[in-house]
């Protein structure tokens, strides 16, 4: 790693940088657009309440969901949420124990977006219930019947899987913030802002003995994290799997879940990156070459993901099951074809063009092919769910999925609900690793005096 | 029952001089009778403290309030009481069975019925009826809902207004005197067909009294139009009777002997014994020419398609190739003329052992081609027995004679006695203009129907579950039927209201039918008529008769226009009298899976000709009238025949049957009810129809496989392949086998399982979605060419998987495995994840995507079977092998000490089923008959490579000529 160019501009300096970051939520430099984003975001959110309020007043029965696909928008969209939820432990979690230094302009709003996207994929399992308010009979409560959860059901795996990677997910996240809630503590001017920043900065002093224990924890947490990845997305894979449903029922499942989250994850990060960078001006922080390396990792787990969809067909026709065959001809010539072919063309058609160094450095073009692969990644979930259950086995229950606008609603409302915290963190905390970066720059000021 | 309850009230509330009148409800609750009442029957509310006794008083006075003033003396659903004075045979909680009859087109259903604290919530077939045997048609099984139907008529009604039966008699009285002047000359009845003994010898005392009168009837289901073939045929109306038991062949023209109808259970129960009565090989053959798809076609061995018109030609080359003097061979096509090779074969190996059957699309042509077959066969007195007709009343007029006479003006009372003149009449007759011309009409109906808003007075009819009378079964076998529960309405019988017309005051509702069997039984009555309401019938079929064809000349139907237009009766709604009864509604309609409506069915040919799709509306024109309704591509329908459906386009069915699909009444003409010649033309508009399966090719897959007589389909697999541990089994461990050759798609186990399992009905635009909750469905696959297509049926219950893929999926235990190898639904365990359904291979279970209950103040929840859980929203469902019924055999057992009986668990479906294709039973006995099965050569296990070893199995269907494609 010695060899490499610098990611961050030289010429600037550290206390820049921590003035520049802590300004933001201090002296909030987007005023106008943060509370247009803020009344869409909101808008959303209220219609995700109207629908949850509709949907828990009436029933499941509001959406297009039937028998055969009893299956349909709240598992598909939980599962893409789930995937996105991936990539900022990843970034941040594998990036950090294999020392590739320039996460550290990008893990921090990476895993604020983890953190909001588990909690929208995590509200469906409960939204989906036909009977919500008896959620808790899947927890091992001390229940007076003595009943208790079923453990050979994903579902229940389910449970603990998100759960666990939620609580990791947050203890990580917050972990690595001390440091920046103390700039910002230090910074702050206003009493109310001294006082938050006070609190939540737990008292750090920045001595070595801080850091030291701080670096320590905020690694191992990042060792737990990491697993914790593969296996969410590996069990959200077994709630299909574990199924013998033709077009579920296969090994591929796992790694192929966990690529596909990691790229819609990238793909949202990106999203993210080109649009803070250029909300807030921080050209100076995440850097063409950060668009450049995530361009890179894109392509790279768009190309994986793309081996699995090549995969799932070879399987499909190498163990001549006609059931398989048949969901497979289902999936790319029946009434849904265009799901399928939605998904591979918006997953790596436009992916392609990252090949190519100055589009992958263009903060639109990246804009732009991470937008399709969101929605590309969004159609996969959607074709591996309905496009499965719609034909089972017997022809004769065999059925059609229509959404309705309350699927819909219940879809566009999640958005709301990423957008509103995400907009508040953004408002509220620094949204780039200050101390990172600087030590980031530190360490490349060094570099440049020693040769 | 509530009734003691209403009387102890009743005597309570009017105080002095019987007449007083509360001002409010407060009132009602202070005073101290009632108060005493209350007490008596609530003791609880003595403990309340003052301000909760306030309280409870004041809502109690609400809701008996509300009971007393809707204006009859026993509502029933308001306030359900418990005894009085409990009656000493009666136990809260065992159901109670008894033997009657429900009424079918005059025709006797015999049942026996269970009742729970005196509500009556399933029958089922009477096993000792030689009839039916037991076994049960949709019709009866629905039934019962017809009593709890929340738009009866509850009270009479004069002009609409509601009157007292008081003011009944006092007009009838007022009638009687005018009658009696002129001898009843200008009075009229119209009545459907009757075989009640009791109801024809009113009739005959009416006619006694006055003279003059006539009786009209009115059929337009499928009684007196076979008697005007047979009258053709024979030269006098007879009844014929199909011993299909004795068949070895079996040559159907257009006639659908298996399907819905009132000989559905004999002739389905005759065939399936004849059918199986060997175990390696088919015992009989089926040869079946047919315009339009039906089960018997679906049945057939050998299936030719040809359009309604032919069938006279097809007689009489038949009867041609069989050597019948005077047949011509006609012209015929090649195809046609290989079937009737065959058929002729088959038959002329078969002396006496062989019946064809022409069905009325044939006219009278092909009847008495068919008779003169029969006769020359053999068959006549063997495979085909005759009867005087069991229906009647005997030279009565008919409808058109009727209107014709009322708009000559020389009708001036007229009483329509349980028919919907003014709705299943042929549109031509404007048979609802003419009865508006009527000085005085009395409807007797049990609904307000069309019929009844047009007439003076509605007089609302008791349900036959709630009715003292009798009927005759198909065979002439008579019922005595008996009421199991007093009227919840202010209703009469058809008996009491016709003493009323003779003139007997306040007659009571069983005085009739005791003086009819009075004179039957002599001496003996009092034994033998409790041995008849005991035995649920009177021993005696109608006796047989001879009867040889008339040897007039065959004059064939004239050709004109351009299609066929051949009338079909409902298979779910029948003539429309069912319209407003939901179960038959959500019933998926044989071979078409539509619900809810009916369709125009056309040969997928035509279809492409005029470029129709599913749902699209086409316009089918007689003559100068015309109807619209949507078009239905009926794969293996004849080429140049459209099929109409009666029964729908009702106004005034109710809340349930109103405005769905369109009223093929309207086009029928009067003189050929069956078959006219007509055009049609695709219009504007399309729908999409409740369908409750989308797709009907086997797509390649054998889930229902055919097997030639000799042959094994598989062997058998070894018995546990599986890393897992078996489960433990307990005593019993139940299975069922699903015989795919008896199997002749009727629905009468689907009608079944929702009466005895609570089934809720979600209506069309559920179905449209679909939601549909039955917990059978009967799969129907086509195999071959759209345009010759083989038809399947194949019953899908839950299978209950020994490794079952729902029980691994569900996170909280709600489905679960037990110890007799049932899959369980733990309803209140579930919390609605669905895991189980979308793991399920056979997608059989069922979700409550909202809270389909029944409405909590709806007559219809009295029809729930309290044995069953009533499922709220969010919860899953599916076949439970009726573990009610096997929990009762076990407390039955268990009290007497003993292990159960072999056949002592029978489930909903199988009891229903009139071919015996579902066997349900204990697979660890080996003598029992499931077990035995399961050993038979046809046995098959449905997706046997998923490992999920099903404990619901299937017999593979015979193929008759080796060929299987079952054509030509």
């Amino acid at each position: 790693m010695s060899d490499r160019s610098d990611i961050l501009p030289r010429r600037q300096s550290m206390g820049g940088i921590a003035d520049q970051l802590t300004g933001i939520p201090l002296h909030f430099p987007a005023e106008r657009r943060w509370v247009i984003a803020m009344a869409f975001a909101s808008a959303l959110l209220l219609l995700l309440m109207i629908s949850v309020t509709e949907l828990f007043t009436r029933g499941v029965g509001i959406w297009g969901i039937n028998i055969p696909v009893n299956w349909a928008f709240a598992i598909h969209n939980y599962v893409w949420w789930l995937g996105i939820g991936h990539a900022g432990t990843l970034i941040s979690a594998l990036l950090l124990l294999t020392g590739s230094e320039w996460r550290n302009s990008l893990n921090r709003f990476a895993e604020t977006m983890t953190l909001f996207a588990v909690v929208c994929a995590g509200i469906y399992p409960i939204l989906h219930l036909g009977r919500p308010w008896y959620v808790y009979w899947m927890f091992p409560y001390p229940a007076t019947m003595g009943v208790w959860p079923q453990f050979r059901s994903p579902l229940e795996w389910d449970i603990w899987a998100v759960l666990t990677y939620l609580t990791v997910s947050l203890v990580f996240w917050y972990t690595g913030l001390i440091p920046d809630l103390a700039a910002a503590r230090d910074r702050a001017t206003g009493r109310g802002w001294q006082i938050f920043f006070g609190i939540t900065s737990l008292g750090w002093r920045g001595s070595a003995i801080h850091w030291l224990r701080w670096s320590q924890a905020y690694r191992v947490t990042a060792a737990l994290a990491v697993p914790l990845v593969v296996s969410v997305h590996s069990e959200v894979s077994l709630l299909f799997a574990a199924g013998q449903i033709p077009g579920w029922h296969s090994t591929i499942f796992p790694p192929y879940f966990v690529l596909g989250a990691a790229f819609s994850g990238f793909a949202v990060v990106a999203i993210i990156a080109v649009a803070l960078r250029s909300w807030f001006g921080l050209r100076n922080l995440v850097t063409d070459e950060h668009l450049d390396v995530l361009g890179k990792v894109l392509l790279a787990t768009g190309l994986m993901t793309g081996y699995g969809y090549v995969f799932e067909v070879f399987d499909a026709l190498y163990s001549g099951e006609p059931h398989d065959m048949r969901t497979l001809l289902d999936r790319v010539a029946g009434v849904y074809a265009w799901i399928y072919w939605g998904a591979v063309l918006l997953n790596f058609v436009p992916l392609q063009a990252l090949w190519w160094r100055g589009v992958r450095r263009s903060g639109w073009a990246l804009l732009l092919i991470s937008i399709s692969v969101a929605i590309g990644m969004w159609l996969e979930r959607d074709m591996i769910l309905v496009t499965s259950l719609y034909r089972d086995f017997l022809v004769s229950s065999w059925g059609k999925f229509t959404p309705t606008f309350w699927d819909w609603s219940t879809y566009l409302g999640t958005i709301g609900l990423f957008l509103v915290p995400f907009l508040i963190a953004v408002r509220l905390i620094p949204m780039i690793s200050i101390f990172e970066t600087k030590e980031l720059l530190h360490e490349e000021k060094q570099e440049a005096r020693h040769g | 029952m509530t009734h003691n309850g209403h009387q102890q009230r009743s005597q309570l509330i009017p105080s002095e001089d019987g007449r007083r009148q509360w001002s409010g409800i407060e009132e009602l609750s202070d005073d101290p009778a009632f108060q005493a009442f209350v007490d008596a029957e609530y003791p609880a509310a003595q403990t309340f403290s003052p301000t909760a006794r306030r309280e409870f008083l004041k809502l109690m006075g609400a809701s008996f309030a509300l009971a007393g003033l809707a204006g009859c003396e026993k509502s029933p659903f308001v306030a359900a009481l418990p005894y009085v004075d409990q009656p000493g045979e009666a136990t809260i909680g065992i159901p109670r069975r008894y033997a009657t009859a429900v009424v079918l087109d005059g025709y006797a259903q015999p049942v026996i019925a269970t009742t729970y604290s005196g509500r009556p919530t399933k029958l089922d077939g009477n096993p000792d009826h030689p009839v039916t045997g037991g076994r049960s048609d949709v019709f009866m099984q629905s039934a019962v809902l017809g009593l709890y139907d929340p738009d009866r008529a509850q009270t009479p009604t004069h002009r609409g207004e509601p009157v007292s039966w008081k003011d009944v008699v006092a007009a009838i009285g007022v009638l009687r005197e005018g009658w009696s002047k002129d001898g009843g000359e200008g009075l009229r009845l119209l009545v459907g067909p009757i075989t009640s003994p009791t109801l024809l010898r009113q009739l005959d005392a009416l006619l006694k009294q006055f003279p003059k009168a006539r009786v009209h009837l009115h059929a337009p289901a499928q009684t007196s139009p076979q008697r005007s073939l047979t009258k053709a045929a024979y030269g006098k109306p007879l009844d014929l009777h199909d011993v299909l038991e004795q068949c070895d062949v079996i040559v159907s023209l257009d006639d659908d002997i298996l399907g819905p109808g009132l000989d559905q259970v004999r002739n389905a129960r005759g065939w399936a014994a004849s059918r199986h009565r060997f175990a390696d090989r088919p015992g009989n053959r089926l040869f079946m020419a047919e315009s339009v798809p039906s089960a018997t076609g679906a049945m057939a061995g050998s299936r030719l398609i040809a359009d309604a018109s032919r069938m006279p030609v097809l007689a009489e080359a038949l009867a041609n190739a069989l050597g019948v003097p005077g047949a011509a061979a006609g012209e015929i096509t090649e195809r046609e003329r290989g079937w009737i090779r065959r058929a002729a074969d088959a038959c002329g190996k078969a002396h006496g052992k062989s019946l064809i059957v022409a069905g009325p699309v044939g006219e009278q042509a092909a009847a008495i081609w068919a008779a003169r077959i029969n006769e020359a066969l053999g068959n006549a007195g063997q495979t085909l027995k005759f009867t005087d007709p069991i229906t009647g009343p005997a030279g009565a007029g008919t409808l058109a004679e009727l209107v014709s006479d009322i708009n000559a003006g020389t009708v001036h009372s007229l009483v329509v006695i349980d028919c919907n003149a003014a709705y299943s009449t042929p549109g031509e007759l404007k048979a609802a203009e003419a009865l508006q011309r009527v000085r005085t009409s009395l409807h007797l109906g049990s609904q307000r129907d069309e019929t009844g808003a047009l007439c003076e007075w509605q007089l609302p009819l008791a349900h036959a579950l709630e009715s003292w009378s009798d009927a005759r079964a198909v065979d002439g076998t008579a019922t005595i039927i008996q009421p199991l529960i007093a009227p919840f309405y202010d209703v009469r019988t058809t008996h009491q209201i016709l003493a009323m017309l003779l003139g007997e005051i306040d007659p009571t509702s069983d005085a009739a039918v005791r003086e009819t069997w009075q004179a039957t039984f002599g001496d003996a009555f009092s034994t033998r008529w409790s041995q008849a309401l005991h035995d649920g019938f009177v021993q005696g079929a109608a006796a047989f008769v001879e009867a040889s064809p008339i040897s007039a000349t065959v004059t064939a139907p004239p050709e004109d226009g351009a299609v066929d237009i051949v009338f079909r009766l409902d298979p779910t709604v029948w003539d429309g009298q069912f319209a407003n009864v939901g179960w038959l509604q959500e019933l998926p309609k044989p071979l078409t899976t539509v619900t809810w409506s009916n369709v125009v069915a056309i040969a997928p040919d035509l279809a492409k000709r005029i470029s129709v799709a599913n749902g699209d509306h086409v316009e089918v024109r007689i003559g100068d009238r015309s109807v619209t309704g949507p078009a239905w591509i009926m794969p293996g329908q004849a080429g140049n025949t459209v099929a109409l459906y009666l029964g729908y386009g009702r106004t005034r069915a109710g809340r349930v049957g109103d405005g769905l699909g369109y009223d093929a009444y309207r086009v029928r003409p009067a003189d050929r009810p069956w078959l006219a010649k007509g055009s049609l033309r695709k219009v504007d508009g399309t729908e999409t129809l409740a369908v409750t399966q989308l797709h009907h090719r086997m797509e390649g897959f054998d889930f229902v496989r055919e097997v030639n007589p000799g042959e094994v389909v598989k062997q058998p697999a070894s018995e546990h392949a599986s890393f897992y541990p078996q489960w433990a089994s307990s005593e019993n461990a139940w299975g069922m086998v699903i015989d795919l050759d008896a199997c002749i798609g009727c629905n009468a186990c689907v009608a079944a399982c929702t009466a005895e399992n609570n089934v809720p009905i979600v209506g069309a635009e559920q179905v449209k979605v679909g939601r549909e909750m039955h917990w059978l469905r009967i799969a129907r696959y086509y195999d071959g060419s759209i345009e010759e297509p083989r038809s399947h049926f194949q019953p899908v219950p839950c299978m209950h998987c020994e490794d079952a893929p729902c029980e691994m999926g569900c996170p909280v235990h709600a489905t679960t495995h037990s110890p007799e190898g049932l899959n369980q639904m733990v309803y209140n365990r579930c919390i609605g994840t669905r895991t189980c359904s979308s793991y399920c291979p056979y997608k059989v279970r069922r979700f409550n995507f909202f809270d389909y209950r029944t409405p909590a103040d709806s007559p219809t929840q009295a029809a729930h079977n309290p044995d069953v859980t009533v499922r709220s929203r969010g919860v899953m469902e599916k076949c439970t092998y009726c573990v009610q019924r096997i929990e009762a055999a076990h407390i039955a057992a268990d009290k007497e000490s003993r292990p159960l009986r072999g056949g002592e668990v029978v489930t909903a479906c199988q009891q229903a089923c009139p071919t015996k294709a579902i066997v349900f039973g204990d697979i660890k006995d080996p003598n029992s008959e499931v077990a035995r099965l399961k050993r038979d050569g046809r046995h098959y296990v449905l997706l046997e490579e998923l490992g999920t070893r099903p404990r619901t199995t299937y017999l593979a269907r015979w193929r008759d000529d080796g060929s299987g494609s079952g054509q030509g």
